[in-house]
Formats: structure tokens, C-alpha cells, sequence
């Protein structure tokens, strides 16, 4: 019989004990409840405004069989130093989300929810996506060994530059800037994502001739080359027009921002690429506007986890040592679930749930942002061989210019992967390594010099909990 | 300046040298194989296979002393020792461990 009226969500949405199915879509949030609201009822509110419920009983809640469409929120464990901070763990029943759709995963878990009242801040820090909803995403267009194969490109990691300035050079210029780094050593040059196609360069100018570029470097250097064209547009019909134009030019690769864009636009470029054989490097620009924030919004790892099921072959995934934020740990757990078919919860690397990726293809992660050559060992360490490290200034602000700065970043690169290789410490003789391979590389030696002493040592903002840790 | 990828920014490996590479990748536990080519392109990914790969070689003494047969009969050729990661179903190393004497490259 219906009740008109207003139940506590936890009356409904919160069932302690509940044994998760292995279809369930699960979720760990961080949740700060304002100060007279209970961390039950908090959470539940957090499963029932992401799944069925609203604020109130409606009689067509009759109509239908709540139990076989909630939320529940089945533990809730205290957050250690914060009395006023719970993790809820909630379990979605499959049903909830549309196949193949990270759009419509996004506007459940990630909707009206994180603007409740009744709740201070909220910040979803993982997903466990079951294989069963994975198994409706094409993933990656192409993956990490299709990649390695097509460019013939092993047991390193990739180099990459990308271009500076980053707006306001002219498209023959710009090619130019994109020549000098490749016949330098770099296997890839970069459009800065603030590169689409305004006044001073169009986009089809900047094709033709970084395309130009491109074709040079390879038959001077032998090696295979490429440019991540941008083609993030307006619209989805200007995407693809782009996406075309890169591919009837031999572009082997192309970039799209995956969050400026839209997961929608994403999803259509992505499924474009595998079916036209074409790389795609995805960039990340408003990443740190959702993720950033300790108690509010949503950790990287979760979007990293979104994009790897809507497609990409690099994702940015931070340096932990450069400009840009990203703490070491939680860095390298975001990376582990770009690239492994498999991996475990781990609460030190902020790594809730187990996920299983169902054999979609693994993603380079792209290390960018502030990084130069000093930093190489540890970026080989870091990040093994299975990522693009990507050198903007600490490629064109070399001394002799773009080309010596890829020279040089190709003989740290080598140098330490071959020391590696012999069973060196990255760690304890990086320094050394890099001196040794100076002396007979000049471009190296004058790189060592121009940025010795660069560092960027800023406490992190979005720590991991020591005590969850 | 022709380059032939991983190492190729180095200056010319010693014998020592090369024979630390062979044997990271037996030590990886890969399936290290032997491929050779008169005319490098990087276009074409097929080189030719040196004998079938080495499966089951835990030695690299064994890799060495293949190399150096290869290379003795295809002097004027290139050669590069692969390593294939069976469990990944695909190649994940690479270098060019011998070049032609008059090389230019």
C-alpha cells in the first residue's frame, strides 16, 4: 500500500552485510556528511539519489521492483583522523547502466548526488566495473602491443615532445618546430591541447605541413615517426572531418581531450580509430578541476578507468616528478589500471576494489608536464617500458635548439634503459649513468648542464590516507 | 643519419655489452630469436628468421654462439636478437646487435 510521505534512505538504501554479485557495479566514496546528518544516512542518501530514490516515497515506486534496481550501501568504514568522513561502499545492480555507455555510468554515479545537501562533500575514489559490463566496451582502439608492432618500436619507452610555444606560431613554423624534434630522436611530436584551430594557424594548414615534417623525418632517420594531430573541435562532425584529413595524410596517430571533448564525442572517435587503424593519443585537460580536491569529486583513477572502457592507446597519466600534481603511489596505481589486464586492491596505492580488465587492450600512460632530462632514470623506473615520456621545454629549451634537445633525451632514455637492463640501479647510480653517457654525446652533456638542479618540490593536495594506506 | 631503433642513439656495443643484453632477455625467461636483412626498412616489419627462435634456451652462452654464426655468414647484413613474450603473445624487445662493416648508417 502506498504511503505518502519521507522515509530515511537508510531505511531502504543501507543493508549492512550485503554480499555483492559478481555483476554488481561497485563503488567507494569518501563521504562528509554535514554535521547533524548520521554517516548511514549520509551514504545512503549517496545510493539511493545515484540509483532509484528521491527525496520522497511516489506511489509509482509500486509499479516496479525496488529491490531488483536499488543501490545499497553494504559497509561504511570510518575514515582514520577524520571524525567527520566515512568510505561508503555501494553495490549497483547491473540493470542501472546502459551498454557500452560511460556517459550513462557518469550520470548515475557521478550526477545530482555530489550537490546533496545533506552532504558536505563527496568524492567517488573507485569503481569496480564487473567483466560482464566491460564485455559491452570495444576499450582501446588498438592497445599497447598493436602500437609496438605497427611502429616497430621495442623494449624502451617512447619519446615524445611536445610543441612550444604552445599557441601562436604559424603552421610552417610550427612544422618546422615538429621536424627539429623528430630527425632529433623523438618518436612523437605533440599539439598542445590549447591547439585546435584558431587564427593564427588552421587546422588543416598545421596537417599539411606537420605531416610534411613527419614524412622527412623518417626517411631521413629511418625510424617511424608521428604527430598527434588534435582534432578535439566544436562539434562531432568537425571531429571527424579532422580525423579524415590526418588519416588520407598517413598520420599514423591522432589526439582528442577526452573531458573538454565529451565522453560522447570520445566514444565516437574512439570506435572511428579502430576502425580505420588509427593510434589515438588522449589528453586530459579539466582532469585537475574533478580530481584534485581530497574530499570532493572524483580521484583520476576512476576517470583513467572511464576512458580505458570509451578508448585510447595513451592516456596522460602525471610524472610524479614534474610540474604538474600527482603523488608517486597514487600515480602508479592509475597506471597499473591503464595497462594491466589484472589488477588487485591495493589500499597503498588508493586502489579499492579488484578490477579485472577481461583482456581489453592496455593503454601507454603518458608522463608530460615539467619533466627534462635529469629526470629520465627515475621516469624509467617509474614507469617502465610500456609509456610515452613526453619532453616539452626540456626539448626545445636546449641550448642548441629542438633537435639536440631529443638527441639528448634519446641518449638518457637509451643509456638507462640499457643500464637497467644489465641489472643497474636506476635509483642509486642514475646520476652516473647519465655523466657516463655525456661523454660521448655532446647534446646530452650540454642538457645535463642546462637543467641541473630543476626540481619541482611542492607538497601534494590530494594525499592518500596514511592509516587506510 | 639512418638509425635502427633501441640502442641506435648509443655508440656500437662491445661483445661484452651485447652479451648483457642477451642475457636480460633469457633471464626474462622470453623466447629470444635471431632475425637478419641486407636492406633495413621501416616499413616493412619482416626480417629474415635466423633458424627457428630459440625456444627453451635458458644459455645466452647458446644465443651468443648463434649470433656469431649469423653474423659470419651474413656479414654484409644486418642482424638484431628479439625477444618474444609468449604469455603477451607478442614481441617486446629489440636491437640491432650487428651491421655491415661498411655501414653509413
Amino acid at each position: 500500500m502506498f504511503e505518502a510521505g519521507v522515509r530515511a534512505y537508510r531505511e531502504v538504501y543501507w543493508e549492512p552485510g550485503y554480499e555483492p554479485a559478481p555483476t554488481d557495479v561497485l563503488a567507494a566514496f569518501r563521504v562528509t556528511p554535514q554535521p547533524d546528518v548520521s554517516a548511514e544516512e549520509a551514504a545512503a542518501a549517496v545510493a539511493a539519489e545515484s540509483s532509484t530514490g528521491t527525496w520522497t516515497s511516489v506511489w509509482t515506486d509500486h509499479l516496479t521492483s525496488l529491490d531488483r534496481y536499488k543501490a545499497k550501501v553494504y559497509d561504511l568504514e570510518p575514515v582514520p583522523g577524520r571524525d567527520d568522513q566515512h568510505i561508503a561502499f555501494i553495490a549497483y545492480p547491473l540493470d542501472l547502466f546502459e551498454e557500452g555507455s560511460v556517459v550513462s555510468m557518469m550520470a548515475s554515479i557521478a550526477g545530482n548526488v555530489f550537490g546533496f545537501k545533506a552532504i558536505r562533500a563527496l568524492r567517488l575514489e573507485d569503481l569496480r566495473i564487473p567483466v560482464a559490463y566491460l564485455k559491452t566496451f570495444p576499450g582501446p582502439p588498438n592497445g599497447i602491443q598493436v602500437e609496438r608492432d605497427r611502429l616497430g618500436k621495442y623494449g624502451r619507452p617512447l619519446l615524445g615532445a611536445t610543441l612550444k610555444p604552445k599557441l601562436g606560431l604559424s603552421a610552417k613554423n610550427y612544422g618546422r618546430a615538429c621536424l627539429e624534434v623528430l630527425r632529433g630522436g623523438a618518436d612523437f611530436t605533440k599539439d598542445d591541447e590549447n591547439i585546435t584551430s584558431q587564427p593564427f594557424m588552421r587546422w588543416r594548414d598545421r596537417f599539411l605541413f606537420v605531416m610534411e615534417a613527419v614524412r622527412k623525418a623518417e626517411d631521413e632517420t629511418g625510424e617511424r615517426k608521428g604527430h598527434y594531430l588534435n582534432v578535439t573541435a566544436p562539434g562531432c562532425e568537425e571531429m571527424l572531418e579532422r580525423a579524415e584529413l590526418a588519416k588520407e595524410l598517413g598520420s599514423p596517430i591522432i589526439m582528442h581531450d577526452f573531458l573538454v571533448g565529451g565522453l560522447a564525442a570520445h566514444t565516437t572517435l574512439s570506435r572511428w580509430c579502430r576502425r580505420n587503424g588509427m593510434l589515438l593519443h588522449v589528453h586530459r585537460a579539466l582532469h585537475a578541476v574533478l580530481d584534485r580536491q581530497k574530499d570532493h569529486g572524483i580521484h583520476y583513477r576512476v576517470l583513467a578507468k572511464w576512458l580505458r572502457m570509451a578508448g585510447g592507446d595513451h592516456l596522460h597519466s602525471g610524472t610524479v616528478v614534474g610540474k604538474l600534481e600527482g603523488d608517486r603511489e597514487s600515480t602508479l596505481g592509475a597506471v597499473d589500471l591503464m595497462r594491466e589486464d589484472v589488477v588487485r586492491a591495493t589500499r597503498s596505492r588508493g586502489l579499492f576494489f579488484d578490477q579485472e580488465w577481461a583482456s581489453l587492450p592496455g593503454m601507454f600512460p603518458a608522463a608530460s608536464g615539467g619533466i627534462h632530462v635529469w629526470h629520465i632514470p627515475a621516469l624509467v623506473e617509474l614507469f617502465g617500458d610500456d609509456s610515452v615520456l613526453q619532453f616539452g621545454g626540456g626539448t626545445a629549451g636546449h641550448p642548441q635548439g629542438s633537435r639536440a634537445g631529443a638527441h639528448a633525451n634519446r641518449v638518457a632514455l637509451e643509456a638507462c634503459v640499457q643500464a637497467r637492463n644489465k641489472g643497474g640501479s636506476l635509483a642509486a647510480e642514475g646520476g652516473e649513468i647519465l655523466r657516463r653517457a655525456a661523454l660521448t654525446s655532446p647534446e646530452l652533456a650540454a642538457a645535463l648542464d642546462t637543467w641541473r638542479d630543476v626540481r619541482f618540490d611542492f607538497p601534494t593536495v590530494d594525499t592518500l590516507d596514511p592509516a587506510l594506506a | 643519419m639512418k638509425r635502427l631503433e633501441t640502442f641506435s642513439y648509443l655508440p656500437p656495443f662491445s661483445e661484452e655489452e651485447t652479451a648483457a643484453q642477451v642475457r636480460h632477455i633469457v633471464e626474462r625467461g622470453l623466447v629470444v630469436a635471431i632475425e637478419h636483412t641486407e636492406a633495413p626498412d621501416p616499413r616493412s616489419p619482416y626480417w629474415t628468421l635466423w633458424k627457428l627462435p630459440l625456444f627453451d634456451v635458458r644459455d645466452s652462452e647458446l644465443v651468443l654462439a648463434d649470433l656469431d654464426a649469423c653474423r659470419q655468414e651474413h656479414p654484409e647484413s644486418y642482424v638484431k636478437v628479439v625477444g618474444y613474450d609468449a604469455g603477451r603473445q607478442g614481441q617486446v624487445i629489440s636491437f640491432v646487435a650487428h651491421r655491415p662493416r661498411e655501414d653509413g648508417v
